[in-house]
Order: structure tokens, then C-alpha cells, then sequence
């Protein structure tokens, strides 16, 4: 055989075998669409998007040491408390990671009941749990606690939310 | 005529009146809270946004209380406007943490608060004040050796494994060399199954990492206590964590119908038996029965009915046959107790004298398992490509590229 044909051989051989490799290690590597790396948010719920895998695991540290482990088909939406966390895909391989913040986000909200008596409906539509002091005046008169989305009939004329002491 | 138009257009507009009666008052924050560690002296600048929520006209007064008030230092005015058109306003500010603070966590508030607003429409009008808080929080390490943990257990099926997640925070000023953690196990009757223990860490000041410990669950299902003692260089911390084996399940076994005549009232006997170790209360079945085109036809539910933990019941169901034609139909039996339901498919094969039930699988299966099977399709395929590859390489370097010519 002559040389130049055994070297266009190895060639094809070589260079065959690298772009097949790579286009195999590209194949199988998961796709992540969504969220994108770095988000902040202050929605709870996030949509998790992506191809080529079927497990999510999310951590609060980039180790992954205890991961949470979903394992879904395709996209999922996932309630997070707030907080950092790091989330890669897992298929046939694994993909990037990519960093994830939910805010802290306190809104709370008062509808009149009976403006005479001053009893008010007070609604936590934040994503997290408060404590609520009621006032009379300047007098604290109660704190209460208040689950997200949760509503408590109140009265008083002064009412402050914090994000619930651990 | 018009008399009837007037009145409704009146009855239109009291209840939009009625309606804009009901005045809301909100204010948002966010971040609720910064958290920091301590450096003496260290100036930090930091910012919250204030959210109108309700998109109305605000008076906001802003001001620092807490034991870090007279270290925060708001950029721009305390009390201002806010207009209904802005949504949110950013405020800055800055932290100058002094050089010495008493050990543990140093709490600084900044409240927002919203005073009311008189408009020309007094009835929109609310007394009282709202206000949020955004909290800074400053650890500052304790002398010495100290840590934080807490327990977390990951519930596991019977057969699994369950896992234990011991987060530890490092708050004092030293490091931490020799942390494991003891885990003992107990059951319902306060009996110890098990004794675990983790591997040693070790962790620097002010980081926190966890100790993850596996137990295989082959205990019976049920609720079990975990405590935990975090050792470290002769301290310790106690923890304790109530956590489960398998989950609250309801099996259908079988569904029995006598004396079936088609047209009749058909009464079936569903026996169901409860896999959990605990009581389950209000379980009952609802049946939903398809016609040919996939479209609930019929609708049925049993009585409640409460198991005793690890017993057989019941559950009766009656299905009005009336209209009902001969042939095979598609049905899901639902077994519903609390928040939880579980689904069994079936086939229900109807005669003039005869119900038969043709059981079929549970429908509940996790994506993981199917798309593993596609997994495993698709590594198989890659694993024949790599290995044709190879072998056409080796054939080429090895023996054919060095054949000798004839």
C-alpha cells in the first residue's frame, strides 16, 4: 500500500474518530434551558427546563454533599423556600451547575373589615412566614404568625411585619 | 323598558361602589433579611427594594432600630413619596459593623413604613399604618469552639435507604478538627433498632458543611425517632428528628360483584387492605368509568371507611347499570385518603349477567423508570459505537497498517 494512501487513512481514521467522540460526548450531555445561571428571584416556584435528562438535583452548597434528587421526564416546576441553591441535570451524563436565588420577599397586605372598630383582614402574600406585631397606637398589643398566603382577622392601628425568627 | 335598563346600570355601579369600598392598604420588602459575618470595623453597602404592590400613591418613612440601628447609615431622604406608577424604589445604605459585638447573632432592623394617604375619595381611605422590616443579621463567632447543627432525615421506603443530613455551621472562632455524628435509632415503643455513625470532618471558622449518614431501612414500616449527637473536639449537641419508613399506602386487591344483572344496580365489594403500621381514617374509593371515546361516562363513590394499621376492608361501591350497553369498558378506581390518592386501572368486561374485572397495573409509575429504559437503549447503542471504533483503529494500526507487502 502506498504511503501517502496509509496516511490518508490514519488521517481519516484519527480525525473520523475525534469528531464522532465529540459529537458523542455533545450528544449525550444534557441541554439546561432554564433558569438561567445566576437568577434571582423572588417567585417561589420555579420552572426547571431542559433535554437529554431525567434527574434534578438541587443543593445549597456546590458539592451537591445532600442533594435533593427529582427525577422527572421532562420540565418541572419545583417550590423553593428562600434561600442560594446549586442545580445541575442528570442523564446519561451530567450537565453544568448553575447557581439559583430566591429573595426573601415580604408583602403584606390590610383590607378593611370594619373600619369603625378597626378590624382589618391582613394577608401575608410574601414568600415567607412573618411575625406581625399589632399595635394599639404605639402599644404592642400581639404578635402573630402568619403563613404564606395565609389571612387573620386583626384589630388595631398599626401593623408590623418581619420575616419569622428561626 | 329603559326603567329596567336604569335599575340595572344602578345595580352595576353600587356593586363596583360596593366593591371599591373594600380598600386595600400593602407594602413589600425585599430582601427580608442580610445576613453577614462579622469583621470588625468592616463597612458593607448593601440595598432593598420597597414594593407597591397595589400600585397607589405612598408616604414611605424609613428608619433603623435594633442593636445595630446606630451602625446603618441610609443613602437619601427617610420619608418620601411614592407615586402609584413606580412598582418598586431601591434603597441604599450602608453597615459599618463596629469593632467589637457581644458573640452569638447581632440583629439590626430597617422598618418601612407606610403612612395613610388622604385622597378625594374618602372611602378609600385606611387609619391604621402598615409596615415591613428588613432584618441584618451579624454573626459574630463565640470564643473558642462552638457549633450549629440541626437534623434532617429524608423519609425512606421500606428496603431504601433512608438518609440523615446533619448541616454543621462552625460559629466560634476556632476550628473544628474532629466532628462526627452518632445517630441512635428508635422505634414506636421507644426500643433502640440501630446505632450509626458518621465519618469525621473537620470545618473552619464561620463554614458549614454536612455530614450525610445512609441507613438501610429494612426495619417494618412505620414511624421511627432518630436522635442524633453531634461530637465535636468534647462538646456536644443533641438532636431529634421523627421520621418514617415506607409511606401511608392503600392496596386494592380485589373487586368482587355478585349476582350481576345488567340494567341493575351492581354492588361492588372493593378489599382493600391499609400497608401502613398506623391507622387510616376517612379512605374511601371513587370510580370513574370511560366510554369508547375516553369520556367519564359514570362517577361513583363508596363510604368512608377507617383501617386499623395493617388490616383488610371493604370499601362498597354501587354502580347504576341503567343504559349501560354490553362491552368492555376502561375504569380507574381511585383510593383516596387525606391528600393522598392512589389509582389502579382496570377493564371492565360487562355482560347481561356478568361483570367481570380485569385488573390491570398501577398506572403510577415514576417517569425515572421509563426514561431509564430509554437511557439504557441509548448507552447501549453509544457503548456499540465506542466499541466499533476501537476495533476499527486497533484493526487499522495494529494489523493492517503493518501488513507486510506481498
Amino acid at each position: 500500500m502506498k504511503k501517502t494512501i496509509k496516511y490518508a487513512i490514519d488521517f481519516v481514521l484519527i480525525v473520523g474518530t475525534a469528531f464522532l467522540l465529540l459529537f458523542l460526548v455533545g450528544y449525550v450531555r444534557p441541554l439546561v434551558i432554564a433558569p438561567l445561571d445566576g437568577l434571582k428571584t423572588t417567585e417561589n416556584s420555579v420552572l426547571f427546563s431542559f433535554e437529554k435528562a431525567d434527574t434534578i438535583l438541587i443543593d445549597d452548597n456546590i458539592e451537591f454533599t445532600s442533594p435533593e434528587k427529582i427525577h422527572v421526564k421532562d420540565n418541572l416546576i419545583v417550590n423553593l423556600k428562600p434561600g442560594t441553591y446549586y442545580w445541575k441535570v442528570q442523564g446519561i451524563s451530567q450537565s453544568e451547575i448553575r447557581k439559583l436565588t430566591i429573595e426573601s420577599e415580604i408583602d403584606l397586605k390590610l383590607k378593611e373589615k370594619d373600619l369603625e372598630k378597626g378590624v382589618y383582614d391582613i394577608v401575608n402574600a410574601g414568600n415567607t412566614v412573618l411575625d406581625v406585631g399589632v399595635y394599639d397606637k404605639e402599644d404592642l398589643q400581639e404578635t402573630i404568625s402568619l403563613g404564606i398566603d395565609e389571612e387573620k382577622e386583626v384589630s388595631g392601628t398599626k401593623f408590623i411585619g418581619e420575616i419569622k425568627n428561626e | 323598558m329603559n326603567k329596567k335598563i336604569l335599575f340595572f346600570w344602578i345595580f352595576i355601579l353600587s356593586f363596583i361602589l360596593l366593591f371599591n369600598i373594600i380598600s386595600v392598604c400593602a407594602l413589600g420588602v425585599t430582601p427580608a433579611r442580610n445576613t453577614l459575618d462579622f469583621e470588625p470595623g468592616l463597612k458593607k453597602d448593601l440595598s432593598f427594594s420597597i414594593i407597591n404592590s397595589e400600585h397607589k400613591d405612598m408616604n414611605i418613612i424609613i428608619y433603623a432600630e435594633g442593636e445595630l440601628a446606630k451602625s446603618i447609615i441610609l443613602q437619601g431622604d427617610s420619608s418620601f413619596k411614592m407615586s402609584a406608577s413606580e412598582e418598586s424604589r431601591e434603597i441604599k445604605y450602608s453597615l459599618k459593623i463596629p469593632n467589637e459585638l457581644r458573640p452569638g447573632v447581632r440583629i439590626g432592623e430597617i422598618v418601612i413604613l407606610e403612612t395613610p394617604v388622604k385622597t378625594s375619595n374618602d372611602q378609600n381611605y385606611i387609619g391604621a399604618t402598615v409596615a415591613v422590616v428588613t432584618q441584618i443579621y451579624v454573626y459574630v463567632p463565640y470564643p473558642g469552639k462552638y457549633a450549629e447543627a440541626e437534623l434532617n432525615v429524608v423519609n425512606a421506603e421500606q428496603g431504601g435507604e433512608a438518609v440523615f443530613v446533619i448541616p454543621i455551621v462552625n460559629r466560634g472562632d476556632l476550628g473544628l478538627e474532629n466532628i462526627r455524628v452518632n445517630i441512635d435509632i428508635y422505634n414506636k415503643l421507644n426500643e433502640k433498632i440501630t446505632t450509626i455513625n458518621s465519618e469525621t470532618i473537620s470545618i473552619i471558622s464561620g463554614e458549614k458543611k454536612d455530614i450525610v449518614v445512609k441507613w438501610k431501612a429494612d426495619s417494618p414500616v412505620g414511624t421511627y425517632r432518630a436522635v442524633a449527637t453531634v461530637i465535636y473536639d468534647g462538646e456536644t449537641i443533641s438532636l431529634e428528628k421523627q421520621f418514617n419508613i415506607g409511606t401511608a399506602d392503600l392496596d386494592l386487591q380485589e373487586i368482587t360483584v355478585n349476582d350481576f344483572s345488567l340494567g341493575q344496580i351492581a354492588k361492588m365489594e372493593m378489599l382493600v387492605e391499609n400497608k401502613w403500621s398506623e391507622p387510616i381514617t376517612g379512605a374511601y374509593a371513587q370510580t370513574n368509568i370511560f366510554n369508547a371515546k375516553g369520556e367519564v361516562m359514570v362517577d361513583f363513590k363508596s363510604a368512608t371507611q377507617d383501617f386499623s394499621p395493617l388490616s383488610k376492608e371493604v370499601l362498597t361501591s354501587y354502580w347504576d347499570t341503567g343504559g349501560v350497553g354490553e362491552g368492555t369498558y376502561e375504569a380507574s378506581v381511585y383510593l383516596r385518603y387525606g391528600e393522598k390518592s392512589s389509582q389502579k386501572d382496570l377493564q371492565l368486561k360487562v355482560s347481561e349477567d356478568n361483570l367481570e374485572i380485569i385488573g390491570l397495573g398501577y398506572v403510577i409509575s415514576s417517569g425515572r423508570s421509563s426514561s431509564s429504559d430509554g437511557n439504557s437503549g441509548l448507552i447501549f447503542i453509544l457503548i456499540v459505537v465506542v466499541v466499533v471504533l476501537i476495533l476499527v483503529n486497533l484493526l487499522w494500526f495494529l494489523v493492517l497498517r503493518k501488513k507486510p507487502k506481498k
